[in-house]
């Protein structure tokens, strides 16, 4: 990636960190002193790449992993936020990209029983809970949302 | 990727839905995944990963299955 696509990808994860949301294509544009057109062109490229995932159709990021654009039932408390994961995968992928401590509230997705798991100091508490991978890995990238 | 609170929960769901059974991984091992996947994913020098390196952070956690070939 160039240097430009490197700091824009960086810019889209320190916001979602800092705001628990991801940047509009125009946020991006004043950030670099781009034109919307511009910074839309550059999310198309970072899309493609696979850098993030916009929305079919839009200029809006669904999902920079493990950070998700919009609500789930994915819950990690971490650092004073509250940020929607994109799965039960990416719930711990939040602390660990972080490196913070966090608490993740889920649920089984049977029972709608409550998980509860809590990390800190980058252990994570004991869980008898499991996690289901649906899709084989080469095959993840075809539809993320079911993946 | 979902959450299960036992195995039982599991079963029930698959057939529920009528698809196969995936891949199961215990909390511990996905904690160990996401560090291994995650840990680098907000510097300004990441660049994505190839698929070599996937098959390596895969296989270091042995999941070495047909389900988990990179490539």
């Amino acid at each position: 990636m160039t240097n430009k696509l490197c700091e824009i990808r960086a810019f889209v994860y320190d916001y979602f960190k800092e705001t628990t949301q991801p940047p509009s294509v125009e946020d991006t544009a004043a950030r670099f002193n781009l034109t919307t057109d511009e910074a839309a062109l550059v999310y198309e490229e970072l899309n493609q790449r696979h850098a993030f995932f916009l929305n079919p159709g839009t200029h809006n990021i669904l999902m920079a992993n493990p950070f998700s654009g919009v609500e789930t039932p994915f819950k990690v408390h971490a650092s004073g936020k509250t940020y929607s994961a994109n799965c039960a995968w990416d719930s711990l992928g939040i602390p660990a990209a972080l490196h913070a401590d966090a608490e993740i509230k889920a649920i089984c997705s049977q029972s709608g029983a409550s998980i509860q798991l809590n990390i800190k100091d980058g252990k994570i508490s004991s869980s008898d809970a499991l996690v289901h991978f649906l899709v084989p890995f080469q095959d993840w990238y075809n539809d993320l949302v079911y993946t | 990727m979902l959450f299960f609170r036992s195995e039982e929960d599991l079963i029930q769901w698959l057939e529920s839905k009528k698809v196969k059974r995936g891949a199961v991984l215990s909390i511990d091992q996905v904690w160990e995944l996401s560090q291994r996947w995650y840990h680098n994913r907000m510097s300004l020098d990441y660049h994505g990963r190839t698929t070599e390196h996937i098959q390596e952070i895969f296989e270091e956690l042995g999941l070495t299955s047909e389900f988990w070939k990179a490539a």
